[in-house]
């Protein structure tokens, strides 16, 4: 799944969803399960944790699905902010020995090519934070980039780079900055994720 | 901390929803966006959160396995039919609080579901005040599973207050005892206590909160009779879950 469905459709199966419609919340997850499992899988690694993730997420969403209309962020915002904030609350478990002997690294982790940063550039007519993540410095990129769609903090980007800690907490702060700016200078509904032209 | 420049706000709150913001820091901060009177910071995460979180559409898509639905359907279903479920073992804890999240919620769903004419708002300030009076918003939960398989069920219904649910009991073994871990992010387990066979078991004490303040993990292990001798797990782990911590009160859900 590629295309997320319209965001209308999205909150209209939230809002069943936070009446206690179960069928309605079933097709929400169908119609969002790939995209979240991505999200959480390029986070956490391993798939079962993904999987725990997502699951945790769900049922997060079925508890709170009614006070989403109370949230004014767009459907799959709102979802993938749960997914990504579970993802970032447990991706630094420890290894624990209770793990499965099972290796799920292994066999159906996603294509990790493209490279995200090079994703983000690929679908550059995608929206507005994608044109504004384009006017950042290559560095400044490719560290938000790895921060955002790998889950990774400072000391990790910095690692992954070869650069020091201190240039790369400087690379994200300047380019946080520049990104909102560029999206401060624009008209306001990037927040409608789901909504493409 | 104190968070009143805006620039600050708004250098934070990009590093949070970034996912930069990591460990102890993004607890403290999540703490923050709970507290009412931080409602700037919730509308800061809120923009950054519009702003940042479409880029994850990027992403290709990946088909989870079946088996995430049937253990989200699995853990939803509980609270459709709360009073059918039943509980069936002789330690069952039949006061409405200690039943825990699912019955609050289905008593809101079925008033909502009965009421459609209500707004959605006004559903939402029932639910509201029903959740604060009964208290019974659960603080967290973790479904333990073998093998994609889940056996027990267990939430936090109250401060102080551990309910667990073997939902698929394992054949009678009576040389053993089922022991339930926390495991924190230190990895060192510490023991919650003895569960029953079967049914429901209700744990009541002083220090439960502080034992599942840092809590990650949930296990569950074989011990022998009375539990483990050394106080560290030294039988076979049967199942695990993951801890999910659910505040739903004041949660840090903002209005743009």
């Amino acid at each position: 799944m590629t295309t997320p469905p319209a965001p209308d459709q999205l909150a209209n199966l939230l809002a069943r969803t936070g009446m206690g419609d179960r069928r309605a919340f079933a097709e929400l997850y169908e119609a969002t399960k790939s995209k979240l499992f991505a999200v959480s899988l390029r986070i956490v690694h391993e798939r079962q944790v993904a999987e725990e993730v997502l699951q945790d997420s769900f049922v997060k969403i079925w508890h709170h699905a009614a006070d989403y209309a109370a949230a004014k962020s767009a459907p799959m915002t709102w979802m993938t902010a749960i997914v990504r904030n579970r993802s970032l609350d447990i991706v630094r478990r420890p290894n624990l020995e209770i793990a499965d002997d099972e290796d799920y690294f292994a066999s159906n982790m996603p294509d990790e090519s493209p490279a995200p940063a090079d994703a983000l550039a690929a679908k550059r007519d995608e929206a507005q934070i994608t044109r504004c993540m384009k006017g950042l410095v290559g560095e400044q990129h490719k560290a938000i980039a790895m921060a955002f769609f790998q889950g990774l903090s400072h000391s990790e980007v910095a690692d992954k780079l070869g650069k020091p800690l201190g240039t790369v907490k400087t690379h994200i702060r300047r380019g946080l900055l520049k990104l909102k700016d560029c999206l401060d200078g624009q008209v306001n509904h990037v927040g409608d994720d789901g909504a493409r032209t | 901390m104190k968070l009143v420049q805006p620039e600050l706000q708004s250098r934070l709150s990009a590093e949070y929803v970034l996912g930069t913001m990591r460990g102890g820091a993004r607890r403290r901060f999540e703490d923050y966006l709970r507290m009412p009177q931080h409602q700037s910071l919730r509308v800061h995460v809120a923009n950054w959160e519009g702003h940042l979180t479409p880029l994850a559409n990027h992403l290709p898509g990946v088909t989870p396995p079946e088996r995430v639905w049937h253990r989200i359907d699995a853990a939803v279903s509980r609270n459709k039919t709360p009073a059918l479920t039943g509980i069936s073992s002789q330690n069952a804890v039949k006061t409405p609080a200690s039943q825990g999240l699912f019955n609050s919620f289905a008593f809101w769903r079925n008033l909502g579901l009965g009421a459609s004419g209500l707004s959605t708002a006004l559903l939402i300030a029932l639910f509201a005040s029903i959740a604060f009076r009964a208290g019974q918003e659960p603080m967290m939960i973790a479904v333990l599973e073998e093998q994609g398989v889940a056996r027990v069920v267990v939430e936090q219904p109250k401060s102080g207050m551990l309910m667990v649910k073997m939902v698929k009991p394992w054949k009678p073994s009576p040389g053993i005892s089922k022991q339930l871990w926390v495991i924190p992010a230190t990895g060192v387990p510490r023991s919650l206590g003895i569960i029953n066979d079967t049914g429901e078991t209700k744990f009541a004490t002083d220090d439960i909160d502080v034992k599942l303040a840092d809590g990650l993990v949930l296990a569950l292990s074989k011990e022998p009779v009375g539990g483990s001798p050394t106080g560290q797990p030294t039988g076979k782990i049967l199942c695990k879950g993951v801890i999910a911590k659910m505040p739903l009160k004041q949660k840090p859900r903002p209005q743009i």
